[in-house]
């Protein structure tokens, strides 16, 4: 059953930050990361289901997914000086490739790619204590041409129902956004506005509207990495969101959401 | 899709895109490229215009090469980090 929901940023200046970064910004994201900790010891999830969009890390051009599900016993990675392990939880990480599959989602599998430090920051700040174990799901974000949002939204939606039929408890987190540029000219200049109008749309309960944005739309406001928060939003429908933080740094729309879920 | 930030990557840069993956998440290969970038570019099979590029961080010259901007913005902070010229706080 699905018990929560979340969306965070992951930007890697909230790990390692360089002195470009404000640092005040930068922790009161953590108290936001704090916050859905906080939420995690109490909603007592089995599983975190984790949808990020990898960044050229496990999927090179050699071989590019739109959608994957990690279902080895663990996955691992590194990012600087950081060096991670988190085990898999495998009986559901199974259920998600067998049923997407039927469901018609043709999804990639894998027992042994690298784990991105998309994956890893949200869980650096947000794992409770005792951890428990995590199933990893890619979303092709940066190597186009990617998933449609409609597409995201509509694998969110049998998430929901492949999640809502398992006896597991389980928290969907998305890991990406906001509006950021990274390596093109506008790196300093994101569509906080864009993001502020999103906001308030999942707010309100409004996510759908985010399935009729088209590839070009998300590119050009910085937000490719929206699709995970769109596949998200597949799975809590009308959910009414609670923002707990939206910080803009000089180059990145830092949001943290919370849907909280009845249980189906 | 011709005008957007993230494009379809041109097979004619695959060799560059590679290095630049490299760059970015094969700690030896940094290593070696921080310690003797022309041999570590010639292990790519990189012409003279993307080295040029390539060792002058030239993101513009890259990125028009076809090189995916995401991937040069991470092999440029990647280097940065491993080289010791930016300090970062880590969490």
């Amino acid at each position: 059953m699905l018990v929560g929901a979340f969306a965070c940023a992951h930007t890697p200046q909230l790990i390692a930050r360089p002195e470009t970064e404000d640092r005040d910004l930068v922790l009161r994201v953590h108290a936001a990361f704090a916050r859905v900790r906080r939420r995690l010891a109490m909603l007592q999830p089995d599983a975190i289901v984790m949808v990020a969009g990898d960044h050229v890390e496990a999927f090179f051009l050699d071989a590019v997914p739109a959608l994957a599900v990690y279902v080895g016993a663990e996955a691992a990675g590194t990012f600087g000086p950081y060096t991670y392990r988190f085990p898999i939880h495998e009986p559901l990480a199974r259920a998600i490739a067998e049923q997407g599959i039927e469901r018609g989602f043709d999804l990639l599998y894998t027992q042994h790619a690298r784990l991105d430090y998309a994956f890893f920051v949200p869980l650096h700040f947000t794992m409770p204590a005792p951890a428990v174990p995590i199933v990893p799901l890619h979303v092709n974000v940066y190597l186009p041409p990617q998933p449609t949002p409609r597409r995201c939204y509509a694998w969110g939606e049998a998430l929901r129902d492949i999640l809502g039929a398992r006896p597991e408890r389980v928290v969907l987190m998305a890991s990406g956004g906001m509006s950021h540029y990274p390596g093109t000219e506008r790196y300093a200049s994101p569509d906080y506005d864009w993001d502020r109008r999103v906001l308030d749309a999942l707010r309100d309960g409004r996510g759908v509207e985010l399935a009729a944005l088209t590839g070009e739309e998300l590119d050009k406001a910085g937000n490719v990495e929206l699709r995970t928060w769109i596949t998200v939003l597949g799975a809590v429908g009308a959910g009414k969101a609670e923002i707990y933080c939206y910080e803009p740094s000089w180059h990145h729309g830092n949001a943290v959401v919370e849907w909280q879920c009845e249980p189906r | 899709m011709t005008d957007t930030h993230y494009r379809f990557p041109p097979a004619a840069a695959y060799a560059l895109n590679r290095c630049l993956y490299a760059l970015k998440s094969d700690d030896a290969f940094r290593a070696r490229f921080v310690a003797d970038p022309d041999a570590a570019m010639a292990e790519h099979g990189l012409d003279v215009e993307a080295c040029a590029a390539l060792l002058a961080a030239d993101r513009d010259a890259l990125v028009a090469r076809g090189a995916h901007p995401y991937l040069v913005f991470m092999a440029d902070l990647r280097l940065r980090m491993a080289r010791g010229t930016a300090t970062f706080e880590y969490f």
